[in-house]
């Protein structure tokens, strides 16, 4: 899951945003006001940009939401809480208590053709993200959909049941169990609209056909993407999308150390570039005595969740005593260090499982201690759980991907401070993905893993991690957690429409959950990326920790 | 390439080498730097403890709190730290450099062992035997030298399961790969010997072919065995910081250049002595060994001599 | 007819090793404790997306069964899935990326000019400077220069080239800053940059493969100008100059060329490391995220090729050598 997570991140992550320690200055200041016009460039290590709205995860700021709208949007700011608020249609109303909901569309939305978005082509294009050749994006609709489990597309003429169309601008969806989060689901990419009848062909992603402010005017894999205006699209009817450059050119296939050596020296058309992926700590160390270069790194204020996930099926972690002991015995501030160079470049220590920025979440520490652990106390848990000579021998995968063996280490040697001895395994990252998610039988014992929400709700933290449903077959569920009054209580809080009712029963379990440490919480990972001088609101909010690219403009 | 040599028996064998090293001035470099290289990997923990480090314990205290890199000058090189520490984990250069001297001798010497012995073994045999066996030896050899192997290796650390340890299958791998250049020089100094007058002899008087191999052909193979061993030894040592270099090595915390290097990249230009101290000790080990294989091929085979 | 049946044979043979290439690359990956379909299965992932998109991309079925149907699509190319989202993979089809969709072809294609720039400029560059050292250091034996190319080529052969490259990025990337690290610019967008950019990765790999090449050329050159015919050239009071440059370097062409043929062949498959310590987006790149992403069919067409450069070289160079040298062909 790091490693996918780590794909999709470089794929359609970021850009910059104004100064240094974003976060203690204002947002946006005169000198580097954004204006309209000019060509921003985005630099990316990744050789491909995907426009395909059903193979898509990316979030709703980033990539794919300069091309594609959806149903709904992310209200993204810094200092605010996420909230949903309207895109092509408003945020939704259901009458059932969540069972069946009803999008009413805005008037007069074009495609970039100058056809007219009906709710038909969004109909279409949800059906198209259920066929076998488009799976691989967000798929939290597909099991909520009534009809969805055996459903394999439109281009065999199937329709979707769950799905109706009553007019143009009407669509409603039934669901097979009420859903609160629905409103959050339908920001997701496959609720992008398809014009009917098209995106058959496997490479749909290459010339897609456009909603937001842009389209794909030219691409070549590896070398760029270049994205020009949509004349049909129509700044009054889009509250989420400031779209200030005239083209946004992606460079790809870039060298990450290359485009940070670029990005420092801000030369040329550099100097209207940011790029994509995260600078590493070594980028960060770089650049320490560059005052220019310093003022130019965008550090998100918080992010993923980085995590120890403890095996709780296998003997000895499978005692609920000896999970305690390692909430103290691993060293997050070591962890902090190994990430990125400094607690203050790497995140906060992380105590709960909901993220920042989410609505409901509730700060508490249930393992109060220092950064660095407590071994003593770790031990002392250990005898009275009859382990008085520690534990030895354990399996600790990792993947190999995003500095995770770095990372290992430093749990390593914290853990050993405490007497538990383990075997550092590191896998190649689907190799990682298949023994940690694939297996229905775990072999290893310890795991380091992060997590970052799809969509801003903490529904979206917590039970894709932590329900029972979730354990192997590709689930996420990296702990093989499995309580049955934590399963009901998710369904429960599932079901609440209230976003601030939701909220309470999500903080509730969050305290529950980690009173049985089926993980420890390590750091809240925070994002760095470099911007050039020109480069002018970019900016990272509390939730997501990737720069919001629908914002971002260039500085005359 | 082929490189022949004149037959020599055991006893004048070890006199050459005797005689390589006090005349030869750069033969003799080569080996002082082994035995120098040895001694720091056999007594790496003896020397550590001198240090007081160890190779494994972070020490966050020695880093720059800005950075995350090394406090001080020379990647942080002290009284405390010789070589240095480690940036973002504070653990001890020196102290990593040692151990992992000892990883890349282990590994490099006995994957050179398994080559030398399948080689020797499948050459001789190929040689002396001729027919159906010599066809299927020098033809695996042919297709084992036009495998892509590296991606084999990589797909191979994939494959094999965790409980395998990590270094027996280095050596298995990087000594199987190693066997058919060795096995090749075996197989064309075979022929040469066998058309000699004692092997035939000896075959005339009813010997069988392993009392041949161990009796008449061993002893005149030794002199070649041993230049081409000392020779593919650093293309081993070589090959596993390679592996390691792609993360496909020994897997962490054990110490191995190979790794550190790997790691250095990022760092080379704030922090170029984390590159410079393991990157010196890699190319010391392989240069020593070239030298002295040289050193002792020139002297059996003194076409090539260049120091007279 | 003697001729025609070696090459015939020989070709058969190179045949016969790229389909054990291929077979043992299947077989191997397959055992890898991986699952593709992970890749193309999306998130949250359930059991009956992973069961389609499995289906879909022709991994349900067993090992051999996906070879032959690998080894077929070469023949008669390859359709994915039914109906009109069918993907079809025209012949010759050596697999398709579903992670980067593609033909794997095209996506070879699309890194070569990069791997070939590299190659072929390093190797143009270690055959003159391995060659012109070792010819130096025969001619003038025993010297000062002799003793300097021999330790220079010594340290060649020793330093691993991601050493050498990494050092070499340090001292002209860095502390001196005459060139640029990293990146690679398109022959066709500027040959200025293309060549400016890549002269750092040519000097490494020339440093580290000319050793081999001045050691091959000096032995092989002593050699000969202890033969008869030289010293009747010289004794007919030709120059030293003409001795060498005439007689003597054509003897030593034949096993230069045999090495250099080898040489090529391999680094055209993949410099996997130079490349990774560059970031130069060529073939062993693309094999390095072929493997990290375990894009199986990716995989198998970066391998098959990169062997099949490996074995064409061979062949290359044994009919050379038949033709050069007709004892090679009876034996």
């Amino acid at each position: 899951m790091t490693r996918r997570r780590l794909a999709v991140a470089v794929l359609t992550s970021a850009l910059a945003l104004s100064a240094c320690g974003a976060n203690d200055k204002p947002q946006t200041n005169a000198d580097t006001a954004a204006a309209r016009g000019g060509t921003l460039r985005i630099l990316s290590d990744g050789q491909t940009v995907n426009y395909d709205p059903a193979k898509s995860s990316s979030l709703a700021i980033t990539s794919l939401g300069l091309v594609h709208r959806r149903l709904t949007a992310w209200h993204n700011k810094p200092g605010e809480q996420a909230k949903v608020v309207p895109d092509l249609a408003d945020t939704g109303k259901t009458t059932d208590g969540g069972k069946t909901w009803t999008f009413t569309l805005q008037e007069g939305l074009k495609f970039s053709d100058g056809t007219p978005i009906t709710s038909e082509d969004v109909k279409w294009g949800v059906q198209r993200s259920f066929a076998p050749a488009f799976s691989g994006g967000l798929g939290y609709h597909k099991q909520l959909i009534e009809g969805g489990d055996t459903y394999r597309g439109p281009f065999e003429g199937a329709e979707l049941k769950g799905i109706e169309t009553p007019d143009p601008r009407t669509i409603k969806f039934t669901l097979v169990r009420p859903y609160g989060d629905w409103p959050w689901v339908v920001s997701t990419p496959a609720f992008a609209p398809v014009p009917k009848g098209k995106g058959a062909e496997a490479d749909y992603a290459e010339h897609p056909v456009a909603s937001g402010p842009y389209q794909l005017a030219e691409y070549q894999k590896g070398v760029k993407a270049r994205l020009t205006r949509n004349p049909n699209w129509d700044q009054a009817k889009d509250q989420v999308r400031a779209a200030l450059p005239d083209e946004i050119v992606w460079q790809l296939g870039q060298d990450a150390s290359v485009i940070s050596q670029r990005l420092v020296a801000d030369a040329g058309d550099d100097k209207a570039a940011f790029g994509s992926s995260f600078v590493s700590a070594a980028q960060l160390a770089q650049l320490a005595n560059n005052t220019s270069a310093k003022e130019r790194v965008v550090t998100s204020k918080s992010g993923a969740l980085a995590y120890l996930a403890l095996n709780t099926e296998k003997a000895p972690l499978n005692n609920p005593k000896v999970r305690e002991a390692f909430q103290y015995a691993v060293d997050k501030a070591a962890f902090q260090i190994a990430s990125a160079g400094t607690p203050a470049l790497a995140g906060d220590v992380a105590t709960t499982l909901i993220t920042e920025g989410i609505a409901g979440r509730e700060k508490f520490d249930l393992y109060p201690a220092q950064p660095s652990g407590d071994p003593e106390k770790a031990k002392k848990l250990l005898a009275e759980a009859g382990f008085p000579t520690g534990l030895s021998g354990l399996d600790f995968v990792v993947s190999k991907s995003n500095n995770g063996p770095d990372k290992a280490q430093a749990i390593q040697a914290g853990l050993a401070r405490a007497g538990i001895q383990t075997t550092i395994r590191t896998l190649d990252g689907d190799a990682y993905t298949e023994e940690t998610s694939g297996a229905a039988a775990a072999k290893f014992d310890l795991t380091l893993a992060s997590w970052q929400p799809d969509f801003p709700s903490a529904n979206a933290n917590i039970q894709p991690l932590f329900q029972s449903s979730e354990i192997g077959g590709g689930g996420y569920n990296l702990s093989r957690y499995r309580n049955a009054e934590v399963d009901a209580l998710i369904g429960e809080a599932q079901a609440t429409v209230d976003p601030a009712e939701a909220g309470k029963k999500w903080a509730a379990l969050d305290k529950k959950i980690l009173q049985d440490s089926p993980v420890v919480p390590l750091i809240y990972t925070r994002n760095s990326f470099l911007r050039g001088s020109k480069v002018a609101n970019l900016f990272i909010a509390d939730f997501p920790a990737y720069p919001n690219y629908l914002q971002v403009g260039l500085s005359k | 390439m082929s490189v022949s040599f004149s037959p020599n028996t055991s006893r004048s064998l070890w006199s050459t080498i005797r005689s390589v090293l006090r005349h030869d001035r750069w033969a003799l470099a080569g080996a002082v730097t082994i035995g120098l290289l040895a001694l720091l990997a056999v007594g790496a923990d003896l020397w550590t403890a001198i240090e007081g480090q160890d190779p494994y314990t972070y020490r966050t205290e020695a880093l720059d709190k800005d950075t995350g890199g090394p406090a001080g000058v020379l990647g942080g090189v002290s009284a405390d730290h010789w070589f240095g520490v480690e940036p973002l984990t504070g653990r001890d250069l020196f102290a990593i450099v040692a151990h992992g001297a000892r990883t890349s001798f282990l590994i490099g010497l006995a994957a050179t062992a398994v080559s030398v012995l399948v080689g020797v073994v499948l050459g001789a045999a190929a040689g002396y035997l001729g027919g159906v066996l010599d066809r299927v030896v020098t033809w695996t050899a042919d297709v084992l030298l036009g495998f892509p192997y590296l991606v084999f290796m990589i797909a191979l650390a994939a494959v094999v399961p965790p409980g395998v340890p990590r270094p027996l299958l280095l050596i298995a791998v990087i000594g199987f790969f190693g066997w058919p250049s060795i096995a090749r020089i075996v197989r064309s100094q075979t022929l040469t010997l066998r058309a000699r007058g004692f092997v035939s002899a000896a075959r005339s008087l009813g010997a069988g072919p392993v009392h041949v191999f161990r009796h008449e052909l061993l002893p005149n193979l030794w002199g070649p065995i041993i230049v081409v061993a000392t020779l593919s030894v650093p293309g081993k040592i070589g090959l596993e910081a390679a592996l390691s270099f792609l993360g496909l090595g020994i897997p962490p915390p054990t110490p191995s250049w190979g790794r550190t290097i790997s790691l250095a990249i990022d760092w080379v230009g704030s922090d170029p002595m984390f590159l410079v101290f393991p990157g010196a000790a890699l190319f010391l080990a392989t240069w020593a060994f070239n030298v002295l294989g040289d050193g002792l091929r020139d002297a059996l085979d003194p076409r090539t001599a260049v120091r007279s | 007819m003697r001729t025609a049946k070696f090459v015939g044979l020989r070709l058969a043979g190179a045949v016969v090793v790229l389909f054990l290439v291929a077979l043992s690359t299947y077989a191997v990956f397959y055992l890898v404790p991986a699952d593709p379909a992970l890749q193309a299965c999306g998130r949250p992932c359930t059991e009956q997306n992973l069961a389609l998109a499995r289906e879909f991309m022709g991994f349900g079925d067993p090992w051999y069964r996906q070879f032959l149907d690998f080894a077929g699509g070469v023949v008669t190319g390859r359709t994915f899935g039914t109906g009109p989202t069918a993907i079809t993979c025209e012949a010759p089809c050596f697999g398709y990326s579903f992670q980067q969709n593609t033909d794997v072809i095209t996506l070879i294609g699309e890194r070569l000019p990069v791997t070939f720039s590299l190659a072929l400029g390093a190797a143009v560059l270690w055959l003159v400077t391995g060659v012109g050292a070792g010819v130096l250091a025969a001619v003038r034996r025993g010297t000062g220069w002799d003793r300097a190319a021999l330790a220079a080529s010594v340290a060649g052969v020793s330093a691993p080239v991601y050493l050498v490259g990494l050092l070499g990025i340090l001292l002209f990337g860095f502390t001196l800053d005459v060139v640029p690290v990293g990146g690679y610019v398109d022959f066709t967008t500027s040959p200025v940059d293309w060549a400016w950019r890549l002269v750092l990765p040519w000097s490494v790999l020339a440093f580290s493969h000319a050793a081999v090449y001045t050691r091959l050329t000096r032995a092989q050159m002593l050699d000969t100008l202890n033969e008869d015919y030289i010293r009747t050239a010289r004794s007919k009071g030709l120059t030293e100059r003409k001795v060498v440059g005439k007689h003597a370097l054509r003897n030593v062409l034949l096993p230069v060329v045999t090495v250099f043929g080898v040489d090529l062949g391999s680094l055209l498959g993949g410099a996997v490391i130079t490349e990774r310590v560059f970031g130069l987006p060529g073939l062993g790149a693309l094999l390095i995220d072929a493997v990290g992403l375990r894009d199986l069919p990716l995989l198998l067409g970066c391998t098959l090729f990169a062997a099949f450069l490996i074995v064409t070289a061979n062949v290359v160079v044994d009919l050379c050598y038949g033709v050069l040298d007709p004892r090679a062909r009876l034996s």
